[in-house]
């Protein structure tokens, strides 16, 4: 067992762990701390992979911006039931969904054929990911910024107060 | 000027009135009466033409048809084999018929002008009239079957709406019923009779049939059924046992309607189907006419026996009615030998018939009354209608030498040939039938006056009534005679009526014959049975009534009518209603419940339960959804892998 | 030496996106706070990105499509939470609650 697969299993426990606490636990609170430690375990991953600006991007906007705008959510929408709120009524059946997409998707990975030999990895620098996202992918960066632009006022005009007139 | 090529003329005025009285009568003066008179008088005057014509090409040679076809073919329909014709064949027999329907139907549409007036719905009577004779008319003219099939209904349907004509009497309505029901049961004996020949011959035409059944080219048993299913049509119409039971109650229709269809023409339409496809019998096996023979006499024997206790005057003529056409079907039932006598007494029935209920009808126009336990005394008060009477009641006892003996005397000849018993029966019938014509005439017109506020009111009928009644005493008188050789010379009927008849439908022709042993015999038994029945009902009627006392099983038989209705009653009631309770119950049950309401529910069920899939839970459509994209995974997967 | 990616065999990568992705899908339908549901979205998306990164690195070294992709999702899912957070509070507002089992005007 090298540092890195020890390393790799010991991130993967933890991320799994991590969502099932997410998806698991009757208090929102805890489940919106146990996604983060979801997001900073993936952020992991991209490490072991070599995509260090990726895991810089992942803790930077997931695990800071999302994950607190999602803790501020749960702050303005508190209702009577919070901060437990015990799972729904069909969680039988979510479970016999859920379980069956992960057994066939496991049954895919495992007996998939791969197009090349995955022993064989190159290794994607940030200039590299820097001048591809620039250059061949320009379009569709800036759209996806018109995206953010376009949420965010979306946003704004969902959620504003009814006295300032409705839109 | 007017020839058989123009027959198609004698029905089509009759029609014309039928369709300008059924549109406009309301408008015309005298709601358009004068038109069907009229039509009917022109449509015997060309009848008289039309004779003429034929007469011309008398004599004929054994076995050489004279006539003529006309016609034209509406529907063709080759790869069946299906042609709808409208086809005329004049001939000697269609001769006879044509002369009766049309004098007899001029002199009722005639008698209708007194009869009639005032009564409701005058120009609607009419208006059917006429279409009867039109029917009647195209009925003996026809030259195939299918249309002899629609003319048979279109008289059938005429004689329900007469029979009907007051039908705000609830009786009146079911005796109409009846009568239509009886005979369409019959109709649909002759239509399968009509298809199955159809079938075999390729074709409709009559005479084209009866060539084929001559050669031999129907399978004999075959044949035999077919004409035993037409014979039940010819029962139906013609009131034979056990289709005799709507005859007495049609006589709720008006008395001229009863005259016209109910004596004289419609119910002889089925002696006349029997005698035009006597070539369809004389080709099938004997016992066709055995079985004719048969259903006649045990008509005429009901018949005359039930006239010896009824009590009104118009049920006591139409059982003779029945007796007369049972009489007609025995002599049918004899063969080649029996086809012209029963002619003649078709030709002279229809007259002396015809008078008796014109009569009868003048009576109930006079008193109205109808039971002979109100009238009485009558022919002191109406002399032409009781002298008229009595000469019918004498013609149809068969009293020499008016017409309906030379009739009687001639089936009885041809009986002979036949069969001792059947001569033996028909000799018994005889004085039968004088002693309940004689009958009738004693209750109705002689001895003491039974309702003396009748017979105060009684008086003699207006000409338009009596003159008809003198015509046809007459011909009940003289119309015999045609069967002399000279006489029928002299109108143009050479060797004869008989041989003029037979030389249509048979084989050999007999010819008249004056057996003076039979005409002595048949005599003597009439004469003893007028004494008789003078005996019985005259005056106070006392041994009518004693002997009336002295069998009562017999008498409630008789009046009973033998049970018949009741029994048919019973039919209906258990059988046939019975089994209509079974469909019922499958209607409602299968049918209704089951199949439509159940489609309905099972489609309101399933919306039901199926509603409840919206439940306006997000979680439970996102379910829905990942639940598809396992399904569609799993599928994927084991498709390709 | 080796990178750490040679070490790894890319199941393994895979193996636990699989898992984290059946396991936000379980979230999304059994839990009844509409943040909550948000969170499950997102444990779903990161699965997802994870696996793109991981082909990118095994399997396309001359494009690294997945990477771009990755840094897309990552875009877009930002702006989706603070839309969807939007629309949560509206509806909070609205009703007094933010649990879905409790907005089903839809009901037949």
């Amino acid at each position: 067992m090298t540092v890195a697969e020890l390393v790799f299993y010991l991130l993967a426990i933890l991320a799994v762990v991590a969502a099932l606490g997410v998806v698991t636990t009757p208090n929102v609170v805890h489940s919106a701390l146990a996604l983060i430690l979801t997001l900073v375990c993936v952020a992991g991953f991209y490490v072991l992979l070599s995509s260090e600006f990726l895991a810089l991007v992942q803790v930077l906007i997931y695990a800071g911006a999302v994950a607190t705008i999602i803790l501020f959510g749960l702050m303005l929408t508190r209702g009577r039931e919070l901060p437990s709120v015990p799972a729904g009524a069909q969680w039988p059946l979510a479970l016999l969904a859920a379980g069956t997409l992960v057994v066939v998707l496991l049954t895919a990975v495992l007996d998939s054929e791969w197009p090349r030999d995955t022993g064989v990895v190159t290794l994607v620098g940030v200039n590299t990911l820097g001048g591809a996202l620039f250059r061949d992918w320009l379009l569709p960066f800036e759209v996806a910024s018109l995206v953010l632009l376009v949420a965010l006022i979306g946003a704004i005009v969902i959620s504003r107060q009814e006295e300032e007139g409705e839109a | 000027m007017v020839d058989m090529e123009q027959a198609w003329l004698l029905p089509a005025l009759p029609a014309a009135a039928f369709v300008i009285l059924a549109l406009f009568h309301q408008y015309l003066p005298r709601k358009g009466d004068l038109i069907a008179v009229g039509s009917t008088v022109l449509s015997f005057l060309l009848a008289l033409f039309v004779a003429a014509d034929l007469f011309g090409q008398l004599p004929a040679g054994p076995g050489e048809l004279v006539g003529n076809t006309s016609g034209f073919d509406w529907v063709e329909i080759p790869d069946i084999d299906f042609v709808l014709r409208i086809g005329f064949r004049v001939d000697q027999v269609t001769m006879v018929m044509l002369a009766v329907v049309s004098f007899v139907g001029m002199l009722v549409h005639i008698y209708s002008l007194g009869y009639m007036k005032g009564e409701p719905r005058y120009g609607w009577y009419y208006a059917v009239l006429s279409l009867f004779v039109a029917s009647m008319l195209t009925l003996v003219l026809a030259d195939n079957f299918l249309l002899l099939y629609v003319t048979w209904e279109g008289v059938g349907i005429c004689s329900y709406l007469l029979i009907g004509h007051y039908w705000e009497r609830r009786t009146a309505a079911e005796a109409a019923k009846k009568a239509f029901i009886t005979t369409r049961f019959g109709d649909v004996f002759l239509l399968i009779g009509i298809v199955m020949l159809w079938r075999e011959a390729g074709t409709f035409d009559m005479s084209e049939i009866f060539e084929k059944a001559e050669a031999g080219e129907f399978g004999k048993t075959y044949l035999t059924a077919a004409t035993l299913l037409l014979f039940g049509g010819a029962a139906g119409k013609s009131a034979q046992f056990p289709f005799h039971v709507w005859l007495p109650d049609a006589m709720e229709g008006p008395t001229p309607v009863s005259a016209l269809i109910h004596a004289a023409t419609m119910v002889v339409a089925g002696v006349y189907l029997v005698a035009r496809v006597m070539p369809l019998f004389e080709a099938s096996y004997d016992g066709a006419l055995y079985f004719v023979v048969v259903v006649g006499l045990t008509t005429t024997f009901m018949a005359a026996f039930m006239g010896l206790v009824m009590t009104d005057i118009k049920r006591v003529v139409a059982y003779s009615t029945l007796n007369s056409l049972g009489l007609m079907m025995v002599s049918l039932g004899f063969g080649e030998a029996g086809v012209g006598p029963a002619m003649l007494y078709l030709f002279t029935h229809a007259f002396f018939k015809a008078l008796l209920f014109l009569g009868c009808g003048s009576v109930i126009h006079a008193t109205e009354k109808q039971e002979t336990t109100d009238l009485g005394g009558l022919a002191a008060k109406m002399p032409i209608t009781g002298r008229t009477f009595a000469v019918g009641a004498l013609a149809m006892a068969g009293v020499v030498p008016l017409s309906g003996f030379f009739a009687k005397d001639e089936i009885l000849v041809a009986a002979q040939d036949f069969s001792w018993a059947a001569l033996l029966l028909i000799l018994v019938s005889l004085p039968i039938t004088a002693m309940y014509m004689l009958r009738l005439y004693l209750l109705t017109f002689t001895g003491e006056p039974r309702d003396r506020h009748a017979y105060e009111h009684a008086h003699e009928s207006p000409p338009v009534m009596s003159w008809p009644l003198v015509a046809l005493a007459v011909l009940a008188v003289v119309s015999g005679f045609v069967v002399f050789e000279p006489i029928g010379k002299a109108i143009g009927v050479h060797s004869g009526f008989l041989g003029a008849v037979e030389n249509v439908l048979v084989e050999e022709v007999h010819g008249f014959s004056l057996d003076w042993a039979m005409a002595a015999v048949s005599t003597l038994l009439v004469v003893g049975g007028l004494y008789a029945g003078y005996y019985a009902w005259s005056g106070a009627a006392l041994p009518a009534k004693a002997a009336g006392e002295r069998f009562p099983f017999l008498y409630r038989l008789l009046r009973n009518k033998f049970y018949v209705d009741d029994f048919y009653q019973w039919v209906i009631n258990y059988v046939v209603l019975g089994l209509a309770k079974v469909i019922a119950v499958f209607d409602r049950a299968v049918v209704n419940d089951t199949g439509v309401n159940g489609a309905g529910e099972v489609t309101n069920g399933a919306g039901f339960f199926l509603k409840f899939q919206q439940t306006g839970k997000l979680p439970n459509y996102a379910l829905a959804m990942i639940v598809g994209v396992a399904v569609l995974a799993i599928v994927g997967f084991s498709v390709k892998g | 030496m080796e990178t750490a990616a040679e070490q790894i065999p890319l199941e393994s990568f895979l193996f636990v996106a699989a898992v984290i992705f059946s396991l936000g899908v379980y979230g999304v339908l059994s839990r009844r706070n509409a943040v909550q549901i948000l969170m499950s979205v997102e444990l779903m998306l990161n699965a997802v990105a994870v696996n793109f990164v991981a082909f990118a690195t095994y399997t396309d070294p001359e494009l690294f499509r997945g990477l771009v992709f990755a840094v897309f999702v990552i875009i877009v899912a930002a702006a989706e939470v603070g839309l969807a957070l939007g629309i949560i509070l509206r509806v909070f507002r609205n009703r007094a609650t933010a649990n879905v089992d409790e907005v089903s005007e839809l009901k037949w």
